[in-house]
């Protein structure tokens, strides 16, 4: 099965670089943002299967960023990637289109399998739509 | 005996109650002086004010009416006087000295005259030389020649007078009245004596109680008539001799300690002159009997006052209790509403740092946990490296992975103590509900050797609560239990519940038979991170998340222990939560294993 492209949003830099060496290795078709900006300028450019999403960051937060990408391409998929872990931040954002969101720390495993149920729930989506 | 402690709510701090003895004790103190300052003094003043008043006023009215007594009876003893006289002065005025020699006018006119009372003893007419000429009465006095005697000068020289009480002729007290008539060149006299006893039964005829006594007495000090208790007529009278006064007089007369006639220490004596003869009217009474009447009426105000008094202090000593009492009450309410209010103050704080920190340490974890994965990656696909130096590598990067989910585990609590969220009530049957909590926790527990022991009260009404708050609450007091067994082959874990009707809600309790709580931690037990398990076994969290928990649906709780015996929790929860309580709450969830 093809294995989705992904957008990669944290402004941790050892986190995010680390993730990207990760999920390429796995296959992943992954490009790594720092900030809320460019993710939403990176959805303008590219289409995306997946965006791993962290909530807290300086400037345009998760939330605002989620609510731009979703304007731009409403059938991208959101994973939202939280070290703050309120369950409001993550409900919140499943209010406004987030497919689910995991607590930081997180396992590679965990996280391919939330990328893998939010892929297929595109694909679904893709098919029906 | 082991020390056992209690803790209220939260954390009871230990009161220091002798100074707060102390400090109620000087406030009663302060209370009652100010109270029987403010009520005692001015009714004091008052009470003694018009004791004062009226025992003045009663006493000179007392004194004003014994005055106007004696002179009303002076006047009455004149009039008597001035009738006897004018009685004389018409027989002599109508009749003839011829006329009254006859021996049979005379007694005609004498019983006439004794006609209303006795008045009179004898009755005589007397020439110019003092011989009788014609006389009626008891005494063989007709050849009495009367020429040199007192009487008979001065009523020569006067024509009226009233004499003294004498002996005279007849050896005898009594006194005489005579009046003189100009027949012709002669002068003549006719006398009468006034019958003694009837005098003195007039004299004495005033109301004076039974220790008054009425006597008269002339300018030298001489009775005129016999006193009831103080000497007999012709006697020198008790009070000193004096001078006639146009002014009556009234005064206390003291009795001489040494004088043999003191009867009574102490007299209200009221004197008047009469005018002729002059005569001292006096009337004395016992000044205790004279004042008797006011003195019992003063006594009984004293006695409703000092009554009035009493009361007045018994009242302020159990109104200034009651209000110690509650002011008591209030103090400890405050005393408690501060140390919730600490603790919350302790919780709060906390939360927002908890919270902080768990979002700090998250994402170095995060880190921590992908170099880990990559590495791992990196060992798996590295040629060179044989299987042994691999298999340890990947063996100390699980452990990292380890260390790092343990840290997130903590974080993660850290993170759900400090949040709020939307509170799910729903309605508890409260015995199922600790059925279902004990036996999801009877396997721990039989593994450590530890039975139940329930003692649930039938029928108590089911309420509106969270239960997964409360299914935290309770695993986290059996965990304690449980873990409080250590070193314990076996133990118990009791659990009761029964319907508080007077707070309208139901008590829990959760003891154990496990080790107890030290004194010196039991201040600290409901405080964040305090536990005295060993490392890695306890956040420290439980018994906070515990309390914040069951204050945040309106309950209360507290503990009691005994070390060596066990510990008890007792829990309060109402069966109508407060809004606020049901609106917002604390999330809490097990930590791993719970503090304490």
């Amino acid at each position: 099965m093809k294995k989705p492209s992904i957008l990669l949003v944290d402004d941790e830099v050892a986190f995010a670089n680390n993730l990207l060496k990760l999920m390429s290795k796995r296959g992943y078709d992954v490009v790594v943002v720092y900030n809320g900006a460019d993710a939403v300028n990176m959805v303008g450019e590219k289409e995306f299967d997946v965006i791993i999403l962290d909530m807290k960051m300086p400037g345009m937060d998760g939330i605002a960023t989620l609510k731009e990408i979703k304007k731009k391409a409403p059938l991208v998929e959101v994973v939202i990637l939280t070290g703050h872990g309120s369950v409001e931040s993550g409900i919140e954002g499943m209010q406004l289109g987030a497919f689910d969101f995991l607590m930081k720390p997180v396992s590679i495993d965990d996280l391919q399998e939330k990328v893998s149920e939010a892929y297929q729930r595109k694909l679904i989506q893709r098919e029906s739509g | 005996m082991e020390p056992e402690q209690e803790v209220g709510v939260s954390i009871k701090q230990p009161h220091p109650e002798k100074k707060g003895k102390e400090r109620y004790s000087k406030l009663f103190r302060k209370f009652i002086f100010l109270t029987l300052i403010c009520s005692l003094v001015p009714l004091f003043l008052v009470g003694w004010g018009i004791y004062a008043y009226y025992s003045g006023f009663s006493k000179i009215r007392i004194m004003d009416h014994f005055k106007n007594q004696v002179e009303h009876h002076r006047e009455i003893i004149e009039l008597f006087l001035r009738e006897r006289t004018s009685d004389l002065q018409l027989v002599i005025l109508t009749h003839s000295s011829d006329s009254l020699q006859n021996p049979g006018n005379l007694k005609r006119i004498f019983s006439i005259m004794n006609q209303g009372s006795s008045f009179f003893t004898d009755l005589g007419l007397i020439d110019d030389e003092g011989n009788h000429l014609a006389y009626i009465g008891p005494y063989a006095l007709m050849d009495k020649n009367y020429s040199q005697t007192f009487w008979f000068k001065e009523v020569m020289k006067k024509g009226i007078y009233i004499s003294d009480m004498f002996m005279g002729f007849r050896n005898a007290p009594h006194f005489i009245i005579a009046v003189t008539r100009i027949e012709g060149n002669r002068k003549w006299i006719l006398r009468a004596s006034i019958d003694t006893e009837y005098f003195r039964s007039l004299v004495e005829n005033v109301k004076i109680g039974a220790t008054g006594e009425v006597y008269l007495s002339n300018q030298e000090g001489i009775l005129q008539t016999t006193p009831r208790f103080s000497g007999k007529i012709m006697e020198k009278a008790q009070l000193p001799a004096e001078f006639f006064s146009e002014e009556s007089s009234i005064g206390i007369y003291e009795a001489d300690n040494n004088d043999p006639n003191r009867r009574f220490p102490r007299q209200l004596v009221a004197y008047t002159w009469l005018e002729s003869p002059r005569w001292k009217l006096v009337v004395k009474q016992d000044y205790a009997e004279a004042f008797r009447d006011a003195n019992q009426a003063n006594r009984a105000a004293l006695i409703f006052l000092h009554f009035s008094l009493l009361i007045i202090f018994v009242i302020s000593v159990i109104s200034t209790r009651y209000m110690i009492k509650i002011i008591k009450n209030q103090d400890e309410e405050t005393d408690l509403l501060n140390k919730q209010l600490v603790q919350a103050g302790k919780l709060a704080s906390l939360g927002e740092l908890s919270a902080g920190v768990a979002h700090e340490i998250n994402n170095p974890l995060a880190i921590i946990l992908t170099e880990s994965q990559v590495m791992r990656d990196t060992i798996e696909e590295a040629p060179s490296l044989n299987d042994e130096v691999k298999t340890e590598l990947i063996a100390s990067l699980s452990q990292t992975e380890s260390q790092v989910h343990r840290c997130s585990l903590i974080t993660q609590n850290l993170l759900k103590f400090s949040r709020r969220n939307k509170s799910q009530r729903e309605t508890v049957n409260l015995n199922a509900f600790l059925e279902e909590v004990i036996r999801f926790m009877d396997g721990k527990a039989r593994g450590a050797g530890i039975r139940f022991a329930l003692d649930l009260e039938k029928d108590i009404p089911s309420f509106r609560s969270d239960p997964s708050l409360l299914q935290q609450v309770f695993i986290n007091l059996i965990n304690n239990a449980v873990d409080a067994h250590e070193g314990k082959p076996y133990g118990t874990i009791n659990i009761g519940t029964r319907t508080d009707s007077q707070r309208h809600g139901v008590e829990i309790t959760v003891g154990d038979t496990g080790s107890g709580i030290s004194p010196e931690n039991m201040e600290k037990i409901f405080d964040p991170f305090f536990t005295t398990k060993t490392v890695g076994k306890g956040t420290g969290l439980g018994l906070s998340i515990t309390y914040s928990t069951i204050k945040g649906l309106g309950g209360d709780i507290s503990v009691r222990s005994t070390i060596g015996k066990g510990t008890q929790f007792n829990i309060f929860l109402p069966f109508s939560p407060p809004g606020n309580a049901q609106e917002n709450r604390e999330e809490v969830i097990t930590p791993p294993r719970s503090s304490i």
